[in-house]
Protein backbone atom coordinates (compact mmCIF):
# COMPACT_ATOMS: atom_id res chain seq x y z
CA UNK A 1 0.00 0.00 0.00
CA UNK A 2 2.83 2.37 0.81
CA UNK A 3 6.49 2.13 -0.05
CA UNK A 4 7.40 1.22 3.52
CA UNK A 5 7.66 -2.45 4.53
CA UNK A 6 4.56 -3.66 6.35
CA UNK A 7 6.53 -5.89 8.68
CA UNK A 8 8.30 -3.30 10.79
CA UNK A 9 6.83 -2.50 14.20
CA UNK A 10 4.09 0.13 14.34
CA UNK A 11 5.12 3.76 14.76
CA UNK A 12 4.71 5.25 18.22
CA UNK A 13 2.44 8.20 17.49
CA UNK A 14 1.19 8.64 21.07
CA UNK A 15 2.45 12.18 21.69
CA UNK A 16 1.52 13.45 18.24
CA UNK A 17 -1.99 12.04 18.50
CA UNK A 18 -2.39 13.40 22.02
CA UNK A 19 -1.65 16.91 20.72
CA UNK A 20 -4.32 16.58 18.05
CA UNK A 21 -6.83 15.08 20.48
CA UNK A 22 -6.27 17.94 22.92
CA UNK A 23 -6.87 20.54 20.20
CA UNK A 24 -9.94 18.61 19.06
CA UNK A 25 -11.56 18.27 22.48
CA UNK A 26 -10.95 21.91 23.33
CA UNK A 27 -13.09 23.15 20.44
CA UNK A 28 -15.39 20.16 19.99
CA UNK A 29 -18.62 21.64 21.32
CA UNK A 30 -18.24 24.75 19.17
CA UNK A 31 -17.19 23.09 15.91
CA UNK A 32 -20.20 20.76 16.16
CA UNK A 33 -22.71 23.42 17.16
CA UNK A 34 -21.55 26.00 14.61
CA UNK A 35 -20.69 23.46 11.86
CA UNK A 36 -17.17 24.91 11.80
CA UNK A 37 -14.09 23.23 10.38
CA UNK A 38 -11.75 22.12 13.22
CA UNK A 39 -8.93 24.53 12.35
CA UNK A 40 -7.06 24.00 15.63
CA UNK A 41 -7.04 20.23 15.10
CA UNK A 42 -5.80 20.67 11.52
CA UNK A 43 -3.03 22.98 12.81
CA UNK A 44 -2.05 20.25 15.26
CA UNK A 45 -2.03 17.66 12.44
CA UNK A 46 0.28 19.99 10.48
CA UNK A 47 2.56 20.76 13.46
CA UNK A 48 2.96 17.14 14.55
CA UNK A 49 3.88 15.85 11.10
CA UNK A 50 0.82 13.58 11.05
CA UNK A 51 -0.28 14.98 7.67
CA UNK A 52 2.87 13.27 6.40
CA UNK A 53 2.08 9.92 8.06
CA UNK A 54 2.05 7.99 4.77
CA UNK A 55 4.79 10.04 3.07
CA UNK A 56 8.03 8.01 2.83
CA UNK A 57 10.90 8.96 5.12
CA UNK A 58 13.02 9.77 2.05
CA UNK A 59 10.60 12.62 1.31
CA UNK A 60 10.57 13.83 4.91
CA UNK A 61 7.46 11.98 6.06
CA UNK A 62 6.85 9.51 8.87
CA UNK A 63 6.86 6.49 6.55
CA UNK A 64 3.73 5.02 8.07
CA UNK A 65 1.83 1.97 6.84
CA UNK A 66 -1.85 1.18 6.42
CA UNK A 67 -1.74 -0.28 9.93
CA UNK A 68 -0.35 2.97 11.33
CA UNK A 69 -3.10 4.85 9.50
CA UNK A 70 -5.79 2.60 10.99
CA UNK A 71 -4.40 2.99 14.50
CA UNK A 72 -4.13 6.78 14.24
CA UNK A 73 -7.56 7.11 12.62
CA UNK A 74 -9.14 5.06 15.39
CA UNK A 75 -7.53 7.20 18.08
CA UNK A 76 -8.65 10.47 16.47
CA UNK A 77 -12.14 9.04 15.88
CA UNK A 78 -12.52 8.44 19.61
CA UNK A 79 -12.57 12.20 20.18
CA UNK A 80 -14.31 13.38 17.04
CA UNK A 81 -15.41 11.55 13.92
CA UNK A 82 -15.09 14.71 11.81
CA UNK A 83 -11.41 15.15 12.70
CA UNK A 84 -10.79 11.44 12.18
CA UNK A 85 -12.39 11.49 8.73
CA UNK A 86 -10.56 14.68 7.71
CA UNK A 87 -7.30 12.97 8.64
CA UNK A 88 -8.10 9.58 7.07
CA UNK A 89 -9.21 11.13 3.79
CA UNK A 90 -6.10 13.32 3.59
CA UNK A 91 -3.95 10.21 4.13
CA UNK A 92 -5.83 8.35 1.40
CA UNK A 93 -5.10 11.25 -0.99
CA UNK A 94 -1.45 11.42 -0.01
CA UNK A 95 -1.06 7.65 -0.53
CA UNK A 96 -2.35 8.05 -4.10
CA UNK A 97 0.31 10.70 -4.75
CA UNK A 98 3.03 8.55 -3.18
CA UNK A 99 2.13 5.54 -5.29
CA UNK A 100 1.01 7.12 -8.55
CA UNK A 101 2.48 10.62 -8.72
CA UNK A 102 5.23 11.03 -11.32
CA UNK A 103 8.76 11.74 -10.10
CA UNK A 104 8.51 15.50 -10.61
CA UNK A 105 5.17 15.85 -8.81
CA UNK A 106 6.34 13.64 -5.95
CA UNK A 107 9.50 15.74 -5.54
CA UNK A 108 7.52 18.98 -5.54
CA UNK A 109 4.69 17.88 -3.36
CA UNK A 110 5.60 15.13 -0.89
CA UNK A 111 8.06 17.23 1.18
CA UNK A 112 5.38 19.91 1.50
CA UNK A 113 2.81 17.37 2.70
CA UNK A 114 5.35 15.99 5.18
CA UNK A 115 6.08 19.51 6.44
CA UNK A 116 2.39 20.02 7.14
CA UNK A 117 2.06 22.71 4.46
CA UNK A 118 -0.31 20.82 2.23
CA UNK A 119 -3.64 19.53 3.50
CA UNK A 120 -5.31 17.62 0.65
CA UNK A 121 -9.00 17.54 -0.16
CA UNK A 122 -10.68 15.07 -2.48
CA UNK A 123 -12.92 16.20 -5.32
CA UNK A 124 -14.70 13.06 -6.51
CA UNK A 125 -18.37 13.96 -6.07
CA UNK A 126 -20.26 15.36 -9.00
CA UNK A 127 -23.89 16.28 -9.52
CA UNK A 128 -25.96 13.70 -11.38
CA UNK A 129 -23.70 10.64 -11.10
CA UNK A 130 -25.19 9.25 -7.90
CA UNK A 131 -21.92 8.93 -6.05
CA UNK A 132 -20.36 6.73 -8.72
CA UNK A 133 -16.63 7.09 -8.06
CA UNK A 134 -15.52 5.62 -11.38
CA UNK A 135 -17.32 7.99 -13.72
CA UNK A 136 -16.94 11.69 -14.49
CA UNK A 137 -18.96 14.23 -16.44
CA UNK A 138 -16.77 17.34 -16.39
CA UNK A 139 -13.98 16.92 -18.91
CA UNK A 140 -10.35 18.00 -18.78
CA UNK A 141 -9.32 20.13 -21.76
CA UNK A 142 -5.76 20.08 -23.05
CA UNK A 143 -4.63 23.49 -24.29
CA UNK A 144 -1.04 24.42 -25.23
CA UNK A 145 0.40 21.68 -23.04
CA UNK A 146 -1.73 22.63 -20.06
CA UNK A 147 -4.76 21.00 -18.47
CA UNK A 148 -7.86 23.12 -18.11
CA UNK A 149 -10.09 22.27 -15.17
CA UNK A 150 -13.66 23.44 -14.80
CA UNK A 151 -15.49 21.42 -12.21
CA UNK A 152 -18.40 21.67 -9.77
CA UNK A 153 -18.44 19.32 -6.78
CA UNK A 154 -21.41 19.24 -4.37
CA UNK A 155 -19.43 17.84 -1.42
CA UNK A 156 -15.77 18.59 -0.75
CA UNK A 157 -14.76 17.81 2.84
CA UNK A 158 -12.50 20.59 4.13
CA UNK A 159 -12.50 22.21 0.69
CA UNK A 160 -12.45 25.74 2.07
CA UNK A 161 -9.30 24.98 4.11
CA UNK A 162 -7.43 22.63 1.78
CA UNK A 163 -4.06 23.62 0.31
CA UNK A 164 -4.35 21.18 -2.56
CA UNK A 165 -6.98 19.11 -4.34
CA UNK A 166 -7.06 15.73 -6.04
CA UNK A 167 -9.77 15.99 -8.67
CA UNK A 168 -11.39 13.31 -10.83
CA UNK A 169 -12.19 14.52 -14.37
CA UNK A 170 -13.27 12.87 -17.59
CA UNK A 171 -10.14 12.35 -19.70
CA UNK A 172 -9.48 14.90 -22.48
CA UNK A 173 -10.39 14.05 -26.09
CA UNK A 174 -13.60 14.05 -28.12
CA UNK A 175 -14.05 10.27 -27.83
CA UNK A 176 -13.46 9.97 -24.07
CA UNK A 177 -16.40 8.35 -22.27
CA UNK A 178 -17.66 9.06 -18.75
CA UNK A 179 -15.76 5.96 -17.66
CA UNK A 180 -12.38 7.26 -18.76
CA UNK A 181 -11.50 9.10 -15.60
CA UNK A 182 -8.25 10.94 -14.90
CA UNK A 183 -7.00 12.10 -11.52
CA UNK A 184 -5.28 15.49 -11.41
CA UNK A 185 -3.63 17.45 -8.63
CA UNK A 186 -4.12 21.20 -8.20
CA UNK A 187 -2.57 23.64 -5.71
CA UNK A 188 -5.01 26.06 -4.18
CA UNK A 189 -3.20 28.98 -5.90
CA UNK A 190 -3.69 27.34 -9.30
CA UNK A 191 -7.46 27.45 -8.96
CA UNK A 192 -10.26 29.95 -8.74
CA UNK A 193 -12.47 28.52 -6.02
CA UNK A 194 -16.05 29.50 -5.32
CA UNK A 195 -17.84 27.97 -2.36
CA UNK A 196 -21.60 27.82 -2.47
CA UNK A 197 -24.49 26.65 -0.34
CA UNK A 198 -24.86 26.42 3.40
CA UNK A 199 -23.36 23.46 5.28
CA UNK A 200 -26.03 22.40 7.79
CA UNK A 201 -25.91 18.59 8.09
CA UNK A 202 -27.31 16.29 10.81
CA UNK A 203 -23.84 15.15 11.85
CA UNK A 204 -20.23 15.37 10.71
CA UNK A 205 -20.82 19.08 11.15
CA UNK A 206 -17.15 19.93 11.75
CA UNK A 207 -16.12 18.29 8.47
CA UNK A 208 -17.44 21.34 6.61
CA UNK A 209 -18.07 19.53 3.34
CA UNK A 210 -19.38 22.39 1.25
CA UNK A 211 -20.00 22.65 -2.48
CA UNK A 212 -17.13 24.06 -4.57
CA UNK A 213 -16.68 25.27 -8.11
CA UNK A 214 -13.07 24.93 -9.23
CA UNK A 215 -11.54 26.43 -12.37
CA UNK A 216 -7.90 26.68 -13.35
CA UNK A 217 -4.99 25.64 -15.56
CA UNK A 218 -2.53 22.97 -14.49
CA UNK A 219 0.85 21.83 -15.82
CA UNK A 220 0.77 18.46 -17.59
CA UNK A 221 2.76 16.67 -14.87
CA UNK A 222 -0.14 17.17 -12.47
CA UNK A 223 -1.87 14.12 -13.89
CA UNK A 224 -1.66 11.41 -11.19
CA UNK A 225 -1.15 7.96 -12.71
CA UNK A 226 -1.85 7.51 -16.41
CA UNK A 227 -4.53 9.55 -18.11
CA UNK A 228 -7.83 7.63 -17.97
CA UNK A 229 -6.44 5.16 -15.42
CA UNK A 230 -8.15 6.41 -12.26
CA UNK A 231 -9.94 3.06 -11.88
CA UNK A 232 -6.54 1.49 -11.14
CA UNK A 233 -5.83 4.04 -8.39
CA UNK A 234 -9.33 3.47 -7.01
CA UNK A 235 -8.87 -0.31 -6.77
CA UNK A 236 -5.35 -0.29 -5.36
CA UNK A 237 -5.24 2.81 -3.13
CA UNK A 238 -8.41 4.90 -2.87
CA UNK A 239 -10.86 2.09 -2.16
CA UNK A 240 -8.76 -0.02 0.23
CA UNK A 241 -7.41 2.94 2.20
CA UNK A 242 -10.81 4.62 2.33
CA UNK A 243 -12.46 1.50 3.71
CA UNK A 244 -9.66 0.82 6.20
CA UNK A 245 -9.34 4.44 7.29
CA UNK A 246 -13.06 5.19 7.55
CA UNK A 247 -13.84 1.93 9.35
CA UNK A 248 -11.05 2.64 11.83
CA UNK A 249 -12.47 6.13 12.48
CA UNK A 250 -16.00 4.74 12.95
CA UNK A 251 -14.73 2.03 15.27
CA UNK A 252 -12.89 4.73 17.23
CA UNK A 253 -15.99 6.89 17.47
CA UNK A 254 -18.13 4.02 18.77
CA UNK A 255 -15.33 2.77 21.07
CA UNK A 256 -14.90 6.28 22.48
CA UNK A 257 -18.63 6.43 23.13
CA UNK A 258 -18.68 3.02 24.83
CA UNK A 259 -15.66 3.95 26.92
CA UNK A 260 -17.28 7.18 28.12
CA UNK A 261 -20.46 5.23 28.97
CA UNK A 262 -18.49 2.64 30.97
CA UNK A 263 -16.62 5.38 32.84
CA UNK A 264 -19.92 7.00 33.70
CA UNK A 265 -21.49 3.72 34.85
CA UNK A 266 -18.44 2.82 36.92
CA UNK A 267 -18.23 6.23 38.62
CA UNK A 268 -19.83 6.58 42.08
CA UNK A 269 -22.46 8.92 40.61
CA UNK A 270 -23.19 6.48 37.80
CA UNK A 271 -23.55 3.56 40.19
CA UNK A 272 -25.98 5.57 42.26
CA UNK A 273 -28.04 6.29 39.14
CA UNK A 274 -27.85 2.97 37.28
CA UNK A 275 -28.38 -0.56 38.58
CA UNK A 276 -25.34 -2.42 37.34
CA UNK A 277 -26.87 -5.75 38.29
CA UNK A 278 -29.70 -5.13 35.82
CA UNK A 279 -29.59 -7.96 33.29
CA UNK A 280 -31.10 -5.70 30.65
CA UNK A 281 -28.38 -3.07 31.12
CA UNK A 282 -25.63 -5.71 31.16
CA UNK A 283 -27.01 -7.31 28.00
CA UNK A 284 -27.19 -4.01 26.17
CA UNK A 285 -23.61 -3.11 27.10
CA UNK A 286 -22.52 -6.59 26.03
CA UNK A 287 -24.26 -6.32 22.67
CA UNK A 288 -22.64 -2.96 21.98
CA UNK A 289 -19.22 -4.32 22.86
CA UNK A 290 -19.80 -7.44 20.73
CA UNK A 291 -20.53 -5.30 17.68
CA UNK A 292 -17.25 -3.44 18.15
CA UNK A 293 -15.25 -6.64 18.54
CA UNK A 294 -16.76 -7.85 15.25
CA UNK A 295 -15.67 -4.67 13.47
CA UNK A 296 -12.25 -4.79 15.09
CA UNK A 297 -11.69 -8.38 13.95
CA UNK A 298 -12.73 -7.58 10.39
CA UNK A 299 -10.49 -4.50 10.36
CA UNK A 300 -7.51 -6.60 11.47
CA UNK A 301 -8.22 -9.20 8.80
CA UNK A 302 -8.53 -6.53 6.10
CA UNK A 303 -5.21 -5.03 7.23
CA UNK A 304 -3.57 -8.45 6.79
CA UNK A 305 -5.07 -8.68 3.31
CA UNK A 306 -3.78 -5.24 2.31
CA UNK A 307 -0.35 -5.91 3.86
CA UNK A 308 -0.03 -9.21 1.99
CA UNK A 309 0.69 -7.34 -1.22
CA UNK A 310 -1.76 -9.61 -3.08
CA UNK A 311 -3.83 -8.31 -5.99
CA UNK A 312 -6.63 -6.34 -4.33
CA UNK A 313 -8.79 -6.45 -7.44
CA UNK A 314 -9.46 -10.18 -6.88
CA UNK A 315 -13.17 -10.62 -6.02
CA UNK A 316 -12.61 -12.25 -2.63
CA UNK A 317 -10.34 -9.37 -1.54
CA UNK A 318 -12.63 -6.63 -2.83
CA UNK A 319 -15.56 -8.36 -1.13
CA UNK A 320 -13.69 -8.47 2.17
CA UNK A 321 -12.79 -4.77 2.02
CA UNK A 322 -16.36 -3.86 1.09
CA UNK A 323 -17.65 -6.10 3.89
CA UNK A 324 -15.44 -4.16 6.29
CA UNK A 325 -16.92 -0.84 5.19
CA UNK A 326 -20.53 -2.04 5.22
CA UNK A 327 -20.21 -3.90 8.53
CA UNK A 328 -18.33 -1.09 10.28
CA UNK A 329 -20.81 1.54 9.11
CA UNK A 330 -23.78 -0.50 10.35
CA UNK A 331 -22.38 -2.03 13.52
CA UNK A 332 -20.69 1.09 14.91
CA UNK A 333 -23.91 3.03 14.44
CA UNK A 334 -25.93 0.21 16.03
CA UNK A 335 -23.48 -0.04 18.94
CA UNK A 336 -24.05 3.61 19.83
CA UNK A 337 -27.81 3.21 19.33
CA UNK A 338 -27.73 0.28 21.80
CA UNK A 339 -26.03 2.52 24.34
CA UNK A 340 -28.64 5.24 23.93
CA UNK A 341 -31.35 2.67 24.65
CA UNK A 342 -29.35 1.38 27.61
CA UNK A 343 -28.83 4.76 29.24
CA UNK A 344 -32.12 6.48 28.42
CA UNK A 345 -32.95 10.12 27.85
CA UNK A 346 -30.66 11.94 30.27
CA UNK A 347 -27.34 10.36 29.28
CA UNK A 348 -28.35 8.87 25.94
CA UNK A 349 -30.13 11.70 24.23
CA UNK A 350 -29.10 15.04 25.72
CA UNK A 351 -26.27 17.04 24.17
CA UNK A 352 -24.64 17.95 27.47
CA UNK A 353 -24.12 14.38 28.71
CA UNK A 354 -20.43 13.54 29.13
CA UNK A 355 -21.12 10.35 27.13
CA UNK A 356 -21.58 12.45 23.94
CA UNK A 357 -23.77 9.63 22.56
CA UNK A 358 -26.04 12.12 20.79
CA UNK A 359 -23.09 13.58 18.86
CA UNK A 360 -21.63 10.15 18.06
CA UNK A 361 -24.97 8.86 16.75
CA UNK A 362 -25.48 11.86 14.45
CA UNK A 363 -21.93 11.51 13.09
CA UNK A 364 -22.14 7.74 12.63
CA UNK A 365 -25.45 8.03 10.79
CA UNK A 366 -23.39 9.33 7.85
CA UNK A 367 -21.26 6.17 7.70
CA UNK A 368 -23.67 4.00 5.64
CA UNK A 369 -24.22 6.95 3.27
CA UNK A 370 -20.57 7.91 2.85
CA UNK A 371 -19.99 5.95 -0.33
CA UNK A 372 -23.44 4.41 -0.06
CA UNK A 373 -23.83 0.87 1.23
CA UNK A 374 -26.54 0.39 -1.39
CA UNK A 375 -23.96 0.95 -4.12
CA UNK A 376 -21.49 -1.38 -2.42
CA UNK A 377 -24.11 -4.14 -2.12
CA UNK A 378 -24.68 -3.96 -5.88
CA UNK A 379 -20.94 -4.15 -6.51
CA UNK A 380 -20.71 -7.06 -4.05
CA UNK A 381 -23.48 -8.94 -5.83
CA UNK A 382 -21.58 -8.78 -9.09
CA UNK A 383 -18.29 -9.67 -7.38
CA UNK A 384 -19.95 -12.65 -5.68
CA UNK A 385 -21.04 -13.97 -9.07
CA UNK A 386 -17.39 -13.90 -10.13
CA UNK A 387 -16.40 -16.15 -7.22
CA UNK A 388 -18.49 -19.31 -7.63
CA UNK A 389 -16.22 -21.28 -5.34
CA UNK A 390 -16.76 -18.74 -2.56
CA UNK A 391 -13.14 -18.33 -1.57
CA UNK A 392 -12.21 -16.07 1.35
CA UNK A 393 -9.36 -13.58 1.53
CA UNK B 1 -3.51 -6.07 53.73
CA UNK B 2 -5.18 -3.44 55.86
CA UNK B 3 -8.29 -3.72 58.04
CA UNK B 4 -10.53 -1.84 55.61
CA UNK B 5 -9.69 -4.39 52.93
CA UNK B 6 -10.33 -7.48 55.05
CA UNK B 7 -13.59 -5.98 56.31
CA UNK B 8 -14.92 -5.25 52.84
CA UNK B 9 -13.82 -8.68 51.60
CA UNK B 10 -15.52 -10.77 54.31
CA UNK B 11 -19.13 -10.47 53.03
CA UNK B 12 -18.06 -11.75 49.59
CA UNK B 13 -16.66 -14.99 50.97
CA UNK B 14 -19.94 -16.80 51.37
CA UNK B 15 -18.37 -20.24 51.32
CA UNK B 16 -15.94 -19.47 54.12
CA UNK B 17 -16.80 -21.69 57.06
CA UNK B 18 -16.85 -20.48 60.66
CA UNK B 19 -13.32 -21.74 61.16
CA UNK B 20 -11.96 -19.92 58.13
CA UNK B 21 -12.51 -16.34 59.18
CA UNK B 22 -8.81 -15.44 59.23
CA UNK B 23 -7.92 -13.87 55.92
CA UNK B 24 -4.41 -14.40 54.62
CA UNK B 25 -2.82 -13.27 51.37
CA UNK B 26 -3.20 -16.86 50.17
CA UNK B 27 -6.95 -16.95 50.74
CA UNK B 28 -8.41 -18.29 47.50
CA UNK B 29 -11.21 -15.91 46.57
CA UNK B 30 -12.75 -18.07 43.85
CA UNK B 31 -13.30 -21.17 45.96
CA UNK B 32 -14.78 -19.01 48.72
CA UNK B 33 -17.40 -17.49 46.43
CA UNK B 34 -15.94 -14.66 44.32
CA UNK B 35 -17.06 -15.71 40.85
CA UNK B 36 -17.07 -13.41 37.81
CA UNK B 37 -20.39 -11.86 38.85
CA UNK B 38 -19.17 -11.23 42.38
CA UNK B 39 -15.88 -9.85 41.12
CA UNK B 40 -17.48 -6.75 39.62
CA UNK B 41 -19.35 -6.07 42.89
CA UNK B 42 -16.12 -6.58 44.80
CA UNK B 43 -14.36 -4.17 42.45
CA UNK B 44 -16.95 -1.48 43.13
CA UNK B 45 -16.64 -2.02 46.87
CA UNK B 46 -12.86 -1.69 46.64
CA UNK B 47 -13.02 1.47 44.56
CA UNK B 48 -15.62 3.05 46.87
CA UNK B 49 -13.80 2.13 50.05
CA UNK B 50 -10.39 3.38 48.94
CA UNK B 51 -11.52 6.13 46.57
CA UNK B 52 -9.33 4.72 43.79
CA UNK B 53 -9.78 3.36 40.29
CA UNK B 54 -8.01 0.11 39.44
CA UNK B 55 -6.36 0.10 35.99
CA UNK B 56 -8.19 -1.83 33.24
CA UNK B 57 -5.16 -4.02 32.54
CA UNK B 58 -5.17 -5.33 36.13
CA UNK B 59 -8.80 -6.44 36.08
CA UNK B 60 -8.03 -10.03 35.13
CA UNK B 61 -8.54 -13.39 36.81
CA UNK B 62 -5.06 -13.36 38.34
CA UNK B 63 -5.83 -10.19 40.28
CA UNK B 64 -9.05 -11.68 41.68
CA UNK B 65 -7.46 -15.08 42.44
CA UNK B 66 -6.38 -14.47 46.03
CA UNK B 67 -6.79 -11.83 48.69
CA UNK B 68 -3.08 -11.06 48.38
CA UNK B 69 -3.09 -10.62 44.61
CA UNK B 70 -6.04 -8.25 44.84
CA UNK B 71 -4.46 -6.33 47.69
CA UNK B 72 -1.22 -5.87 45.75
CA UNK B 73 -3.11 -4.21 42.92
CA UNK B 74 -4.99 -2.00 45.38
CA UNK B 75 -1.83 -1.06 47.28
CA UNK B 76 -0.18 0.05 44.03
CA UNK B 77 -2.93 2.64 43.60
CA UNK B 78 -2.83 3.97 47.16
CA UNK B 79 -0.92 7.17 47.93
CA UNK B 80 2.53 6.48 49.43
CA UNK B 81 2.36 5.28 53.03
CA UNK B 82 -1.41 4.77 53.30
CA UNK B 83 -1.34 1.04 52.62
CA UNK B 84 0.77 -1.34 54.68
CA UNK B 85 2.95 -2.64 51.88
CA UNK B 86 2.78 -5.66 49.61
CA UNK B 87 0.77 -8.59 50.93
CA UNK B 88 3.69 -10.95 50.53
CA UNK B 89 5.73 -9.17 53.20
CA UNK B 90 3.39 -10.32 55.92
CA UNK B 91 3.91 -14.00 55.23
CA UNK B 92 7.54 -13.88 54.13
Amino acid sequence: MTTEPATRPPLDLTDRLAAVTEATEEHLARTDRAAEFPVAALDALRRTGLLGLLVPVTHGGLGGTARDLAAAAQTLGRSDMSVGMIFAMHCQQSAALVRYGNERLRKELLPRIAAGECYLASVTTEAGKGGHLLSAQAQLAAEQGELVVERFAPIVTGGVHADGFLITMRSPGADATAHEVTLVYAHRNQLDITASGDWQPMGMRASHSAALTLTGRLPAHHVVGESGEFHRIATTVFGPLAHLGWSAVWLGTAAGALSRVLRLLRSPAGRARFDLTSELLLTRIARSRQRLDTVHALLQQALHTVESGADLSAPARQLQLNALKITASEECLAAVDDLITALGLRHGYLKDSPTRLEHALRDLRSAPLNYSNDRLHLADGRLALRDQGVSFA
Amino acid sequence: MDARFTALLQPFLKHAGPGETALTPDTDLRTLGVDSMQAIELLFAVEDTFGISLPDEELNDTTFATAGSLWNVIAAQLPEGTGDGPAGQETA
